[in-house]
């Protein structure tokens, strides 16, 4: 078991510096991206002038986590599918637009999917291992994996999360980059991984690639656990799954569409075991056809 | 030479993102890159941009940068050299 | 548990395969001359010297992708000869890239930006992601794939995570490695930093000005002694020490004493089993900026005081971008210590 010490999410929800979130979820927000706190109590100002929202998000939910775990972290873990649109297509913009020979260098150093790891090890002076993952719906699957390697090599406070950033051109891409329709959102959840005994923790995760059938994956999953359906309190799931479990809850509702979003799924699960009487929660995260992220949330 | 300083300062907080920093913030002597604004390498990159885009002046080496952008003042004394 | 080596590939601007850039490195013969593309003909680039076409042809590849994808594809086919897939071998692909499928996008968006056209399914390559699964497909690999993209550090931290993989029972075998295409993104970007040289690279020496910019990709294959027997593969080196570590300092800026490069090579020896005397080589990143070679030297003294390996750069030579630096290692017949992987032959 991965026993979680703490959590910070941003997102389209009420999630930052909520205790429960599964309690207050509501219809996502189409007017608004992200409920984002006032990154000026956060981030220096001088660091902050230059970050892009996903950046903002990413070091606001890292340096929460900080504030709420008394050692520093002893590895940093990021997933990112998309990284740093904002920055990417600015910088873009300006050397396909220039004819000067100068051009400004912020947005391309803010642009690689490394920067949000950056930013967070700087923003703490942390010195630690620090990973950044990429690889479309499953980066924060991979992470968490990446996460708990850690753990087993003795690590004790593990930083691992996932963020996405959404830009308006990236709606003209969407129908050719997933099939899912649900309204493109960014979002960002962090999460302290500790080798100390805490009340919920992870139990497993399986990054997927593919796949047959999902419920046979599903199935087959549960299985190497000793679970079945039925010991299911709860499933998030991006997409329908043809299995009758207790209670569903189509995460992507009220996120909105980013990859990452099983992170916030995660949260969200976490907080449900936290406030009832359950043991076993699952995310499925389906968004891309043949591959399937599934992780096992359960009580210490 | 004023109307130049007023608009420097302007560009500088354009260039640079200064968020809630306003012109009369920057005294024409204040140190850019001392605590006040606390500014960086980075920083130095982007004034080299500005003046290429606003005033034609190419500085080809970063090095060259660190008297020149010292201050308001020295910017300014700079420009009116080498426009 | 030990982790060996069994297959390497790779391409760049002076040579696709082994053979090939071994010859050109002892007869210290340069990738880099004046680029062929629009967006590098000003410039000196290690531009592999092949249209994509012409490369697809050659090596047999049908799939519609990136250049990046594309050179990971011929340089990690290479490594996986000899190979096969087999159900009792649990097989994954971790790849690394810093641009992923760049080079397709910014052709795009020039033309989105310039005529207001595009073809907007062009872009389903630019997810960094898509690149190594369409290398693990090429290569028939159907399990876990994980792409990293930590810049210039991401092929030894793709090392570094199939290493830690394997020694976890979760996979048996992985190819691991790096690709990246050259991209107008990247010469503008680090044209943008000022720490472009006109000229020819030259790491290390005190007339340094700054990177010239390439092209290329390298995987090796990292398998378990459980893996070995059923592959039958023979191990040509092993990966016997690792380490990742941040500097912290500045996010463009390496630290005047190198701490991070300093904690890494600390940790990679401890892990290891070996001390700084058990080092014969040192293979440094040496990008010829000022600020990294100097601190990469700071960090190399305080770790092996007195008595410093020869070390070198082979920018000045094949000049990489970010990423597969580790892997042209392999063939120096070193034990061999780099920033933050130990490889022991």
């Amino acid at each position: 078991m991965y026993y979680i010490h703490t959590i910070s999410s941003i997102s389209n929800q009420d999630s930052f510096r909520n205790n429960d979130v599964y309690s207050s979820l509501r219809k996502f927000d189409a007017e608004n991206d992200v409920v984002a706190p006032d990154y000026k109590e956060f981030i220096p100002r001088n660091a902050l002038r230059r970050l892009s929202p996903i950046l903002r998000m990413g070091l606001t939910c890292a340096m929460e986590c900080q504030k709420n775990t008394n050692a520093e972290f002893d590895s940093i873990v990021v997933g990112t599918a998309l990284g740093c649109l904002k920055d990417t297509e600015k910088f873009l913009t300006n050397f396909i637009t220039s004819t000067s020979d100068f051009l400004s260098p912020t947005a391309f150093i803010q642009s690689t999917h490394n920067t949000i790891g950056g930013q967070i090890s700087l923003g703490l002076s942390n010195h630690s291992y620090n990973m950044t993952h990429t690889q479309n719906n499953l980066s924060f699957e991979v992470s968490l994996i990446d996460a708990m390697l850690c753990i087993n090599d003795g690590k004790k406070n593990v930083l691992v999360g996932a963020a996405e950033e959404k830009i308006p051109f990236l709606e003209n891409l969407q129908p050719n980059i997933v099939a899912d329709t649900h309204p493109l959102a960014s979002g960002a959840s962090f999460f302290v991984l500790t080798d100390e005994k805490k009340s919920i923790g992870i139990k497993k995760v399986d990054a997927l690639f593919n796949i047959q059938s999902v419920e046979n994956e599903i199935k087959r999953f549960l299985a190497t656990e000793n679970l079945t359906v039925n010991d299911i309190d709860l499933v998030l799931t991006s997409n329908n799954i043809e299995l009758s479990f207790e209670k569903t809850i189509h995460y992507l509702q009220h996120t909105g569409l980013h990859y990452s979003a099983s992170a916030f799924a995660t949260h969200v699960g976490h907080d449900f075991l936290k406030s009832n009487p359950a043991n076993n929660v699952l995310v499925v995260n389906h968004l891309c056809n043949d591959k399937l992220g599934l992780i096992l949330l359960q009580k210490g | 030479m004023s109307d130049l300083k007023q608009t420097l300062k302007e560009q500088i907080i354009e260039q640079l993102n200064l968020e809630d920093i306003t012109p009369a913030d920057i005294q024409d002597d204040t140190p850019l890159f001392g605590e006040a604004l606390g500014l960086d390498s980075i920083d130095a990159l982007e004034f080299i941009v500005l003046l290429e885009q606003n005033y034609g002046i190419k500085i080809a080496d970063p090095s060259e940068g660190r008297e020149i952008f010292q201050s308001v003042n020295s910017l300014a004394a700079y420009i009116e050299k080498n426009k | 548990m030990e982790i060996f080596i069994t297959g390497y590939g790779l391409i760049s601007s002076i040579g696709i395969g082994a053979d090939e850039t071994i010859l050109s490195l002892r007869n210290e013969k340069s990738g880099i001359t004046k680029g062929s593309n629009d967006f590098s003909s000003k410039y000196l680039v290690g531009e592999i010297k092949f249209s994509d076409n012409e490369l697809k042809e050659r090596f047999g590849i049908m799939q519609n992708c990136s250049r990046t994808a594309l050179l990971g594809m011929i340089a990690a086919k290479q490594a996986f000869e000899g190979h096969s897939i087999s159900e009792e071998i649990k097989t994954g692909l971790i790849s690394s890239t810093s641009v992923g499928g760049m080079d397709v996008s910014e052709k795009e968006f020039r033309k989105y930006l310039q005529d207001g056209k595009q073809d907007l399914s062009q872009y389903k390559h630019h997810s960094s992601g898509v690149s190594s699964e369409q290398i693990a497909k090429e290569l028939g690999i159907k399990g876990f794939v994980n792409t990293i993209s930590t810049a210039c550090s991401s092929a030894a931290n793709a090392l570094m995570m199939g290493a830690r993989m394997i020694q976890s029972g979760m996979l048996d075998r992985v190819v691991v490695g790096g690709t990246d295409a050259l991209t107008s993104f990247t010469i503008n970007g680090f044209k943008s930093l000022m720490i472009f040289d006109e000229d020819w690279c030259k790491p290390f020496d005190n007339s340094r000005k700054g990177l010239n910019l390439g092209e290329g990709a390298g995987f090796v294959v990292l398998e378990s002694e459980k893996s070995m027997q059923l592959s039958k593969q023979k191990a040509v080196a092993n990966l016997s020490g690792w380490s990742n570590a941040s500097d912290a300092f500045h996010q463009t800026a390496s630290s005047p004493d190198g701490q991070g490069a300093q904690l890494s090579m600390t940790e990679a020896l401890k892990v290891a089993g070996l001390t700084p005397d058990d080092i014969d080589y040192i293979n440094a990143h040496g990008t010829a900026t000022p600020n990294n070679d100097l601190s990469e030297s700071q960090a190399i003294k305080s770790i092996f005081k007195e008595n410093i390996p020869p070390f070198s750069s082979t920018k000045a030579l094949q000049v990489i971008l970010w990423l597969h630096r580790v892997e042209l290692k392999l063939f120096f017949r070193f034990l061999q210590l780099t920033m933050d992987i130990c490889i022991r032959i």
